[in-house]
């Protein structure tokens, strides 16, 4: 009798091993670089573990350039993606991604605008003040540090083009704090400036309020998001997705050996599942800019 | 003697009660009494007052970037004040004023039920810092929108948290005991 | 329940039901504040605040009404001559007692004459606070059955029982002559109050009649289970609930649903530990919040110390911020609702005859 209840034990520890190393199926999240890779995926391999414990598939965090974002997600190199609102509108269109959630982060939560600044006291008050004047945007993939304010000029009636005595756009890291610092140590009469990069700064002590004058700011708009490859199955792109939205402030992930919060490690506040259609004043101001994907030479 | 002691206190009774009634009714000093009279009520409005008057002075440029016009230019300011004074409910209430006219909505049911939990002034009809009507009006156009919302399966834990705010707001401008 | 309505006893107590009812309602449309028409532990803490016991600007009023149930309560006793001093049971356990009636009270947000108010009005939340009172006085009730008994109050010539109602012509003359101490709000729901006249005549003739009938909300409850639908009280009780409801519905104050509710909190699990802690309090002591202040009216100078506990209890929960608010319970309010529920099950081992059980 007792012999048998060995067997049996001895069965059922048998089967659990087996589930125990169950391989899992591997997939990958392509993550735009915002600053450097080394960046991209310190914030992001602890979330990236969370969604892997909670969905059971082993994601593959992937650092991506962002012009190289939508080349490499068509080629099927990753199976998510996180990008800004601009990218993954260009994906929406040319690949029919599937929108996943948005990011929370700053002053409009999932929403975010770009700004256009000038030093407090330069004699530059107004957006019509900005003719003739230097000029510096942020990467030109970038929606609040390129596209909101490429778009507001025109919309103002200035063409950027003609209109400005020149527009640079930094090189390497940290573009958009590089925009800001640009303009408060005179390098530049004007930047293009994301408002969270400027909100950040302000509650960083980097810069005053009293230091700018904000000449115009867009409109608010999606802030970077999360998408999925169309053809994976519709059941896991709905629990990635409800995975993202349940995340809160306290949740945790065990991460090389330590206990991180999940949404601070990557500077996130949360998620949150807007519609497809939110992201509609991102294609009117591409379309009203000339930018990809609506593009025409 | 028991008989004489009782009369003893009988006499001190009366004259206790001899000495409250002139205390009463005006014998006593009226000086003392006018001290009295200037302290606790008097100094709870004037502590109330110069509250209301240092919010206003120091939020005043926020308040004036904002009537300008300059909404994000105030919530600059707004997050350059937070530094110095993090979780103040004036603040608070002028974060969610501002993001509500820049269209983050959900944001900014977020900071004014945060700042009506602080300070329950800003429901109040008779307060100089009320914000009542704005509250009904928010109220009247988002709380259906964010019960839909609510609703979809997909709806984030931020639009739980402020359809949870939005009912609290609910319930504080129904009154109650606080 | 044939056998109880025979008894006209039981009509005067459904008379006192359905003034209650009546009156709970009205002072609100008269200016209390929502579903707080008639609220012993919010009318405490308002009036601790209007002594200088805690400093919630938002919370002082020296409330008429409350002053009424006292005096009313003493002028129908002395009239019909059943003002008698008693006192000297368990003082202490009493005081503390009274303290912790308004730590349940407070994080439920109401006495449980305020719960039915509440509940007739459409707040739904009140639910689970219901299930706590009704559990508080089973286990109280339990405890009674067990041998638990905090001694009788003994009669006492030497005019003890006088003195909760001078505390309370004193508070009288204090709401007319306003000397500078006493604080009163200029907003905030302390600011919201009935006429004062008519406050304190309603609160005279309430007090009264429940201190000819004996009416009380939990005695209601404890009744029923002990004696069934043969208990006056019981009759009381559910003519005052009718009564509320009707006139709720007549005013235009039933709302029913679970959000949105004035004055409530949607930590539900919380409201019934609250009103577990009232129930049980209430009738270990003889009586919920409202029941003690009429007994103290009549001489009682044990129910005198409850009432004096009652105010202690009312300055801390606001001072302390133990109270429960419309954003929900905080931290310490839950703590204090915790150490008061250890402080009953203390009294029961304690003051437990273990002979007769």
């Amino acid at each position: 009798m007792s012999l048998r209840i060995y067997a049996a034990f001895l069965f059922i520890l048998l089967l659990a091993g087996c589930q125990g190393t169950a391989e899992r199926p591997v997939m990958k999240i392509g993550y735009m670089n915002c600053n450097s890779e080394a960046e991209t995926l310190t914030r992001f391999r602890p979330l990236t573990q969370y969604l892997s414990d909670k969905l059971e598939i082993d994601f593959q965090a992937i650092p991506v350039d962002t012009q190289d974002f939508p080349e490499r997600f068509a080629a099927g190199e990753f199976d998510f993606t996180h990008s800004n609102s601009l990218v993954y509108v260009i994906m929406r269109e040319e690949q029919q991604l599937e929108l996943l959630a948005t990011e929370q982060r700053g002053n409009y939560g999932s929403r975010t605008a770009g700004a256009i600044i000038a030093k407090k006291g330069s004699g530059i008050e107004t957006l019509a003040d900005i003719k003739g004047k230097r000029m510096i945007f942020g990467p030109q993939l970038a929606p609040s540090g390129f596209l909101a304010q490429y778009d507001l000029l025109l919309r103002e009636g200035i063409d950027p083009e003609l209109d400005i005595a020149y527009y640079a756009i930094p090189s390497g890291s940290f573009k958009h704090e590089k925009v800001v610092y640009a303009v408060y140590f005179g390098d530049y009469d004007v930047a293009a400036a994301p408002a969270l990069d400027i909100e950040l700064m302000t509650k960083d002590g980097k810069i005053t309020a009293d230091d700018f004058v904000i000449l115009g700011q867009s409109p608010i708009f999606p802030y970077c998001t999360f998408g999925a490859r169309k053809d994976l199955d519709p059941d896991l792109i709905k629990r990635f997705r409800q995975t993202l939205v349940d995340l809160t402030e306290t949740d945790t992930v065990d991460y090389q050996g330590e206990t991180l919060k999940v949404l601070a490690s990557a500077w996130i506040d949360g998620f949150e599942a807007l519609q497809d259609s939110d992201y509609d004043y991102i294609r009117e101001m591409a379309k009203r800019a000339n930018m990809p994907p609506y593009q025409e030479f | 003697m028991e008989k004489r002691f009782d009369l003893v206190l009988g006499a001190l009774l009366l004259l206790c009660a001899v000495t409250l009634v002139g205390l009463l009714s005006g014998t006593g000093s009226q000086a003392s009494q006018r001290d009295l009279r200037v302290d606790k009520a008097l100094e709870q409005e004037i502590a109330y007052q110069a509250k209301v008057s240092f919010l206003e002075r120091l939020y005043a440029p926020v308040i004036n970037l904002r009537d300008s016009g300059q909404n994000e230019s105030a919530l600059l300011q707004l997050d350059e004040l937070s530094r110095k004074y993090p979780d103040e409910a004036h603040g608070e209430t002028l974060r969610g004023e501002i993001l509500l006219q820049l269209g983050a909505t959900q944001k900014a049911i977020g900071h004014l039920a945060s700042a009506v939990r602080m300070n329950g002034d800003y429901v109040d009809k008779q307060s100089p810092l009320s914000r009542r009507g704005l509250i009904e009006r928010l109220l009247a156009s988002e709380l259906t929108k964010f019960k839909q919302l609510a609703a979809d399966n997909s709806a984030s834990r931020s639009s739980q948290a402020a359809l949870k705010d939005l009912y609290y707001l609910q319930g504080r401008l129904a009154g109650g005991c606080e | 329940m044939r056998l109880a309505l025979r008894d006209p006893h039981t009509w005067f107590v459904m008379l006192a039901g359905s003034l209650l009812g009546l009156a709970g309602v009205m002072l609100a449309v008269l200016g209390n504040p929502q579903n707080s028409g008639i609220c012993v532990s919010c009318f405490l803490e308002n009036s601790a605040g209007a002594l200088g016991l805690h400093n919630n600007a938002r919370m002082q009023y020296l409330r008429p009404e409350l002053i009424g149930f006292v005096l009313g309560s003493t002028l129908a006793a002395i009239g019909f001559r059943e003002f008698s001093s008693k006192g000297g049971s368990a003082p202490l356990p009493r005081l503390l007692s009274g303290v912790f009636l308004i730590v349940g009270c407070s994080v439920f947000i109401g006495c449980p004459i305020k719960l039915f108010l509440r509940l007739t009005a459409g707040d739904l939340t009140t639910l689970t606070g219901l299930l706590g009172l009704v559990g508080g006085g089973w286990l109280g009730l339990k405890g009674l059955a067990a041998g638990v008994d905090l001694g009788r109050s003994s009669k006492k010539s030497d005019g003890s029982g006088f003195w909760t109602p001078l505390l309370f012509v004193m508070l009288l003359l204090f709401l007319f002559v306003r000397p500078g101490f006493v604080l009163f709000s200029e907003r905030g729901s302390a600011a919201e109050a009935a006429p004062v006249l008519i406050a304190l005549g309603i609160g005279l003739l309430l007090g009264a009649v429940a201190q000819r009938t004996r009416f009380c909300i939990t005695g209601g409850i404890r009744d029923l289970m002990i004696m069934g639908t043969r208990a006056p009280l019981f009759w009381g009780f559910i003519v005052f609930v009718l009564v509320a409801f009707v006139a709720g519905l007549a005013t235009g104050n039933f709302r029913p649903g679970f959000y949105g509710q004035p004055g409530a909190h949607l930590d539900m699990i919380w409201s019934f530990f609250g009103m577990l802690l009232v129930g049980s309090v209430s009738v270990l002591i003889g009586g919920c919040p409202f029941r003690q202040l009429i007994k103290a009216g009549e001489g009682d100078a044990d129910a005198g110390l409850v009432v004096i506990g009652m105010f202690l209890g009312a300055g801390l929960v606001q001072a302390w911020q133990l109270a429960g608010t419309a954003a929900g319970v905080p931290l310490y309010g839950k703590i204090a609702v915790v150490i008061g529920l250890a402080f009953i099950l203390l009294n029961l081992l304690f003051f437990r005859d273990r002979a007769v059980a």
